[in-house]
């Protein structure tokens, strides 16, 4: 009733996984499709058709176990990628109370609780559902704010939670690495086979146009992606956070804080770097391009918009 | 015609199921809730004899209100409704409050290592026990506001749908927010 921004941002954020998981394995099929028909030495629909139906079941399979194995360990992968290792109750207590009391304030099951040994200050949120999900702290973020600040970061991870953001980002996630790795072994195989077919070599030129085109259409499909998961939903977890903690001069404070030194130096992959609270960009920003891709919406901007509420 | 008419009455009884199994899961989030408070509220009553012990050795002059503390505690115990709960625990909390007021006059007491770890561990509860309090009058209130605000309170007056009260500390909560009043003469 009063939360009504955050039930529509869960409907809207369950509706696009929903989406996500059934048009991947249309945009796939559609792929396989298109290569199949223009590398094909005879436009012959019949021929091409059934070469198609041969393969359905093999991507369909591979795609399938692919999720499956992801949906089930990209949590120890994500770990593993950040080198998070979990928190004991015994050795961070203030942590654990505050997790504990913002989770029993909303109702919310107590996620699991990471630590990342890192000195910068950062943190996120990961997991599909409630066995899973799970709250990553780094050791700087812990030292240096103090109890309000730290609230508030864990009031607006506990959001992104609750909003079911991460379950979408982690889908998506998944998703995005599949047509990575279908690219890569596009351009892989296109690489020995280029060599191998040289006596055809017209057929060749075809299957390099074909591969490149794939793979812009896997990058293209990369970004609408980023940009279909909407960067307001980091505006949407800072106003669960202050709505959390009647606090938001808190958080506000803390992203000021954060906003110093946010490289997390163990994370380099990109795809996981979009899930912390602040997405840092080690490279200059006067390209405005990277503005235009990035995840998260100018801290500034952030702070600005809490100072509003408080 | 009779179609059409069929079709409307089938409508309106599904649209009345909906709004009834609406109110039955507020109530039932709200009990949820208590659950939450009941957790917070069990381990509170674990604690308060091991403090009326530690308390008891020092603070000889305080008996009247260790015997407050305990028997709040038992009546607390001995309820079993929420409404009741809510009642007993709002004076258990009122009678602790005015412990640890009046403990402040024996600094021995407060030197106490074991009566530190005690008072600590209360403090964590007592958060706790707010945070709990914070969701399960969230939880009152939407299922207040559900049976009272049209056309749901129709089905509500007709089924039995009672407002709940709220576990707010009350009147007595205020005063004891204040800090305790000090003079020097």
């Amino acid at each position: 009733m009063t939360y009504v921004g955050i039930q529509t941002q869960i409907r809207r954020n369950n509706f696009n996984s929903l989406l996500l998981i059934i048009a991947f394995p249309l945009v796939l099929l559609g792929m396989v499709y298109a290569f199949l028909y223009f590398t094909a030495r005879q436009k012959d629909p019949q021929i091409i058709n059934d070469s198609f139906i041969s393969i359905v079941p093999f991507v369909i399979i591979g795609t399938a176990v692919w999720f499956i194995i992801a949906w089930f360990f990209h949590n120890s992968m994500i770990r593993m990628a950040t080198g998070a290792k979990p928190l004991e109750r015994m050795e961070n207590k203030r942590v654990y109370n505050l997790i504990e009391n913002l989770c029993i304030s909303k109702g919310m099951k107590i996620p699991q609780i990471f630590i990342i040994e890192d000195d910068s200050l950062n943190a996120f949120a990961s997991g599909i559902n409630e066995k899973t999900y799970s709250v990553s702290l780094s050791r700087g973020i812990i030292e240096k704010l103090n109890d309000d600040e730290l609230e508030g970061v864990i009031a607006h991870e506990l959001s992104h939670i609750r909003n079911r953001d991460v379950r979408l980002m982690i889908i998506s996630i998944i998703f995005v690495g599949i047509f990575a790795f279908i690219a890569q072994m596009a351009l892989r195989s296109l690489q020995f086979g280029a060599f191998s077919r040289g006596k055809n070599n017209k057929n060749g030129g075809v299957i390099i146009l074909v591969a490149i085109a794939i793979s812009a259409v896997c990058y293209l499909i990369a970004i609408l992606l980023r940009f279909g998961i909407s960067r307001s939903r980091e505006y949407m977890a800072d106003a669960g956070a202050a709505e959390m903690t009647r606090k938001p001069y808190a958080l506000a404070s803390a992203l000021r804080k954060i906003s110093q030194d946010p490289l997390i130096e163990a994370v380099q992959r990109r795809d996981i770097a979009q899930l912390f609270i602040e997405n840092p960009q080690p490279e200059d920003k006067k390209f405005s391009l990277s503005n235009l891709f990035s995840t998260h919406p100018p801290i500034q901007k952030r702070i600005q918009l809490l100072d509003q509420f408080a | 015609m009779i179609w059409i008419i069929l079709i409307v009455i089938v409508l309106v009884a599904f649209w009345l199921i909906g709004i009834y199994n609406g109110l039955v899961r507020l109530r039932n989030t709200r009990q949820n809730a208590f659950a939450d408070i009941d957790v917070q509220l069990k381990q509170r009553h674990d604690l308060i004899p091991q403090l009326v012990e530690t308390v008891k050795g020092y603070a000889t002059h305080e008996r009247e209100l260790l015997l407050k503390v305990t028997q709040a505690r038992t009546a607390a115990m001995s309820a079993t409704t929420i409404d009741e709960k809510i009642k007993t625990e709002t004076q258990l909390s009122t009678a602790l409050q005015g412990l640890k007021v009046s403990v402040e006059a024996y600094p021995d007491l407060k030197a106490n290592q074991n009566f530190l770890q005690l008072q600590e561990e209360l403090s964590d509860i007592e958060n706790k026990l707010a945070a709990a309090r914070r969701y399960f009058n969230a939880a009152t209130t939407e299922y207040n506001t559900g049976i009272e605000t049209f056309p749901s309170n129709m089905i509500a007056n007709n089924f039995g749908f009672k407002r709940e009260t709220m576990f707010d500390l009350g009147q007595d909560r205020t005063t004891l927010e204040e800090p305790p009043k000090i003079s020097f003469n």
